[in-house]
């Protein structure tokens, strides 16, 4: 037996190209992890839109979560208020379609019926980028059933109504609202009577957005806030060459033969160079209109 | 009895592992806040409050399991026994020695929330205190439901049925919603006992209203301390009733 073992050939040492094998196969595998990651990462950029709507198409209901969440339901709502900006700040950058805008916030203030902010920030969302004031109103209703005392909200509701709906009579009641709740803007109070008057004035309606944005923390609102009061710039020059044309050619039984007419007869103190987008105002037949496309405009 | 437990306690390493885990969810609010878009106060609080409470309940749920059982397998229970303590005296120096442990990491979470209050310059009023308060509340309660499971089954069993309990405990509310809603005597019967029989842990979460500033309701707030109190002496009675049957 001994001699049996003793006669077996002593294997030969590994060589240095023998030991250096498995090294080299780990390392190849872990290049080849990397490649294939890559691969993976190329093939998935195609579907993140594809993706980011399945997800919510098949996003639980907020009753669900709920349920689920038990004592943790303020933490679930954090976590799809952050899943809400990323939906939010994804479609601003590429497609600007919110689809599933309201259904997130829904979610949102159902798990955390007293996150004032999701309200606030998801109204004028729903309202402006989305074009859903319905929408937007229903969830400041709700917001405000399950929160009587926070004067936000029907002032949110309020600035909606008169900003989207015209609905100056609504915006008129639901300012006076807000007006009487604990910690109010002293400036809401005169709103609710400018709203009254259904005087839809580009004044007002400026401060209202600067207001806004003084008020908030939040970037994006603020950027929102921005492209509003550029707009509403835009707007406000447009309607005013357009009152001067309609004088002019009341007074002259003819239109100016260019908007330089109409500050060369005094009709209007000047025209701009530029709207807000870097595009030119011109006569149009009669119509006052700009270089800027509409789809251009934010 | 309190006293070698809260000591035995404090030393053990899944207590340890799970005060680490709870100041990382913790801190992790440093990373949150740049994405929380003007809401970094509330969630950083929410995840504070929820963190302290999930961390507690672990801490309630692992250690309370095997608080009797472990006396039993080491057979450390003959020793206690034989000695001048009463069964009754076993139970509720268990429950009061897990409970001063719970207390302490309680007390050593909620400072370091604090702490990252103000290193992440967020305002931490005093009034977040309440919520901690009812979350020991919450404890108080739950740990009676874990030495009481822990007096007749296996830690692992223990762990299992306190955490059902826990669960349910949030959710009978909907007993009751289903016993007003159910055409059907039996179910409304049944439901209703289990809505009076369960812990009701709704009673002590009041974390949305404390971070929201929302007002306090005084009544309510002492009805649900006088509630922990009834339903954790309860809860010990029927520890201390399982344990006299048993033999050692």
């Amino acid at each position: 037996m001994l001699e049996e073992v003793t006669e077996r050939p002593v294997p030969a040492a590994a060589g240095p190209l023998a030991r250096l094998l498995p090294i080299v196969l780990v390392l190849w595998g872990f290049v080849g992890a990397y490649l294939l990651q890559l691969s993976l990462d190329r093939a998935g950029e195609g579907r993140v839109r594809e993706k980011v709507i399945q997800e919510l198409a098949y996003f639980p209901s907020g009753r669900f979560i709920r349920q689920v969440a038990i004592e943790y339901r303020e933490l679930a709502a954090d976590l799809v208020w952050l899943r809400a900006i990323q939906y939010y700040g994804h479609h601003l950058m590429t497609d600007r379609r919110y689809e599933w805008l309201g259904h997130v916030f829904e979610i949102l203030t159902t798990l955390d019926q007293r996150f004032i902010g999701a309200y606030h920030f998801g109204a004028i969302t729903l309202a402006w980028d989305a074009r859903q004031p319905t929408e937007a109103l229903n969830l400041l209703f709700s917001g405000m059933k399950a929160n009587p005392m926070a004067w936000q909200l029907p002032f949110d509701a309020a600035f909606i109504s008169y900003m989207v709906s015209r609905d100056y009579e609504t915006a008129g009641v639901l300012f006076d609202i807000a007006s009487r709740l604990p910690g109010a803007w002293l400036i809401t109070r005169r709103w609710a009577a400018v709203a009254r008057a259904k005087a839809g004035d580009y004044e007002t309606a400026r401060q209202m957005w600067v207001e806004m944005y003084n008020a908030t923390e939040n970037k994006r609102l603020r950027e929102l806030v921005v492209r509003q009061l550029r707009n509403l710039r835009l707007t406000e020059t447009l309607d005013r060459l357009q009152r001067a044309v309609d004088r002019f050619q009341e007074d002259r039984r003819r239109l100016p033969a260019g908007l330089d007419e109409l500050a060369a007869t005094g009709y209007v103190d000047g025209v701009p160079e530029r709207d807000p987008y870097g595009g030119r105002y011109f006569l149009d037949d009669g119509k006052v209109r700009t270089t800027t496309p509409p789809g251009a405009r934010d | 009895m309190a006293f070698n437990t809260f000591r035995e306690s404090i030393r053990d390493k899944v207590l340890a592992t799970l005060l680490v885990f709870a100041a990382l969810v913790m801190g992790s609010a440093r990373v949150i806040q740049p994405l929380a878009l003007g809401e970094e106060s509330k969630i950083i609080k929410d995840l504070g409050l929820s963190a302290i409470a999930l961390f507690c309940v672990l801490i309630a749920v692992l250690v309370g399991g095997r608080i009797v059982y472990k006396e039993v397998e080491k057979r450390t229970i003959y020793i206690v026994l034989s000695k001048p303590v009463r069964r009754w005296e076993f139970i509720f120096g268990k429950y009061f020695g897990l409970l001063a442990v719970l207390f302490v990491s309680l007390v050593v979470m909620t400072l370091l929330f604090y702490l990252i209050l103000f290193v992440l310059r967020v305002d931490g009023s005093a009034y977040l205190l309440w919520s901690v308060l009812m979350t020991l509340m919450e404890l108080a309660v739950l740990t009676a439901v874990a030495v009481l499971f822990s007096a007749f089954t296996t830690p692992i069993t223990g762990a299992v049925f306190t955490f059902a309990v826990y669960f349910v405990g949030h959710l009978t509310r909907d007993l009751r919603l289903l016993a007003a809603m159910s055409p059907s005597p039996v179910v409304k019967l049944v439901s209703q006992f289990l809505y009076y029989v369960l812990p009701n842990f709704a009673n002590f979460n009041i974390r949305g209203e404390v971070v929201n500033n929302a007002l306090l309701d005084p009544s309510a707030l002492m009805l649900a301390v006088l509630y922990a109190a009834v339903y954790t002496a309860t809860l010990l009675f029927i520890s201390v009733a399982i344990f006299n049957r048993k033999e050692f």
